[in-house]
């Protein structure tokens, strides 16, 4: 009980105190919070909710979805049929290893700077967590497992639907979950670099014109929305994967 | 031993496939001169590999990742230490926490600028920011995690407060160290660059934004090349380390083969 009165107070009192330590601040680099939370409400809600907001999350959500079909689909591909995976192995752990901004200068050099970029960088960037992901869960499912299911004479389709895919789904949430990770990052790249639309240039323009509360506004709002991203995505990791977080608790409470 | 040349026969097949699609993809001029071919790129690579200024960048984007990693290792495990070892502290900061972790250093990197300008200790600070939270999240589970039958030893044997944090609780701590760490080490490095490319700090992200900005597409690739080895590099590394360091845990032992 204590420990939660610390828990929720902890959080307030630290706001409490940005407010009225901020409060007749008059120092350019740190304004006060209520200027900062009325240039939210200006700029966010509702003056560019459609213009830019929306159109920030809708590339997120465009390429991560992108990226999480492909990357399923490939790692696939590449777990089961071995030459592929011989042939890919190299050129996939070279790619992962660029980190995933770098790329979106040679996006924007190939395809410019609109909206098919922006996904395009994001899908791409995002690709690769997921793709290695799904790879090591195939190759970890246990060969008991493999057994059992020839015994059964199940066919491929069946033993990839029934046994693989749902032996990998750990595995392969773990790495969509990093994927969205970099899809957020990679977004916010692709539209500070040379872009005049999205959330992330605009707080970026905000800040090369000295408007500071607009850029503490824009930085809330990316927290934010980075913050609630991560809850949705845990929600429905919770709601696929409740068999095997449930047997998880029961494995560990024997 | 036939069997395992295959798969290496293999991989080289796909690595010169790629590379030859590449350049038939350049030479029929797919995307014009945004997409320079391999062959092109390779001896602009070699060019810049013969630079002063390409070897200087070099060691800024690796003393600054590396630098930012040493100090958000020293801070996340003191801080880590701390909150895991209170329950009121642990809570107070639980909220903050929670709600910092999932936030990446991008977000606040126009603030960095603002502040501390396009140099190399805004660089630091975003790597710092970047690193420093899930070092202090493993750091607090590795604590937790300590065998409460083993600490009740180590205190009936006498041993003190801390005495028991740096012989029992630490180096129980550790393996969740040392895997907070092998995530950290490639994302030092990607943050360092995303500072330099977005953030005008010093380091190879900033010459790839001049390239990008000057229209050099050869001389793009080939510093993106030089980011995926370096990436490579990067995670050999760690893997190496933390194997090295922790050798004596049961998860990393060797099994040895009859």
């Amino acid at each position: 009980m204590r420990n939660w009165v610390i828990g929720v107070a902890a959080p307030v009192l630290l706001l409490v105190a940005w407010w009225f330590l901020s409060a007749d601040s008059t120092d350019p680099f740190f304004p006060p919070l209520q200027t900062i939370l009325v240039r939210f409400q200006e700029l966010w809600l509702f003056e560019h909710f459609q213009s830019d907001v929306l159109l920030s999350l809708g590339n997120l959500f465009l390429g991560f979805v992108i990226a999480a079909a492909a990357g399923i689909a490939l790692g696939f591909i590449t777990a089961l049929v071995a030459p592929v995976r011989w042939m890919l192995d190299p050129l996939i752990h070279f790619l992962r290893g660029i980190p995933p901004v770098a790329l979106v200068p040679i996006f924007i050099s190939l395809i410019g700077f609109g909206t098919q970029m922006r996904v395009t960088s994001i899908a791409l960037a995002a690709l690769f967590p997921t793709m290695i992901a799904t790879v090591d869960g195939i190759r970890s499912v246990s060969n008991d497992l493999l057994d059992v299911s020839r015994v059964y004479r199940l066919t491929r389709k069946e033993r990839v639907l029934k046994v693989l895919l749902p032996a990998a789904t750990p595995q392969i949430f773990s790495g969509l979950q990093v994927s969205l990770q970099v899809a957020f990052i990679v977004m916010i790249a692709s539209e500070m670099l040379g872009s005049s639309q999205g959330i992330g240039a605009m707080t970026l323009l905000a800040q090369q014109s000295f408007m500071t509360a607009d850029m503490w506004a824009g930085i809330l709002l990316l927290g934010v929305i980075g913050f609630l991203v991560n809850i949705l995505f845990s929600l429905l990791r919770r709601r696929v994967l409740s068999w095997y977080i449930g047997s998880r608790r029961l494995a560990r409470a024997s | 031993m036939k069997a395992s040349v295959r798969p290496y026969a293999f991989s080289i097949v796909g690595v010169a496939g790629a590379l030859v699609i590449w350049q038939l993809l350049a030479e029929a001029k797919v995307a014009g001169t945004a997409l320079p071919p391999a062959t092109t790129v390779f001896t602009t690579l070699a060019t810049i590999l013969g630079t002063g200024t390409f070897w200087s960048s070099l060691g800024a984007t690796i003393g600054i990742a590396l630098l930012a990693l040493a100090l958000s290792a020293v801070a996340g495990v003191a801080l880590g230490l701390l909150v895991g070892s209170f329950e009121s502290v642990k809570y107070a900061t639980l909220a903050v926490l929670e709600f910092l972790k999932p936030v990446p250093p991008i977000v606040i990197l126009p603030l960095a600028v603002l502040v501390l300008g396009p140099t190399a200790e805004m660089s630091l600070f975003l790597v710092v920011f970047g690193c420093l939270l899930p070092i202090v999240m493993q750091t607090v589970d590795g604590v937790q995690g300590t065998d409460p039958v083993a600490r009740d030893t180590a205190r009936s044997y006498g041993m003190g407060e801390g005495e028991i944090l740096a012989r029992v609780v630490l180096p129980s701590a550790m393996p969740y160290i040392g895997t907070a760490m092998r995530v950290a080490a490639p994302a030092a490095l990607v943050v360092t660059v995303v500072a330099g490319l977005l953030g005008g700090g010093p380091g190879l992200g900033q010459n790839i934004y001049q390239a990008q900005a000057a229209g050099d597409y050869a001389g793009l690739y080939g510093l993106v090349i030089v980011l995926g080895v370096l990436g490579l590099l990067f995670q050999g590394a760690t893997r190496l380390a933390e194997r090295r360091v922790l050798h004596w845990h049961e998860s990393y032992r060797e099994v040895v083969p009859r």
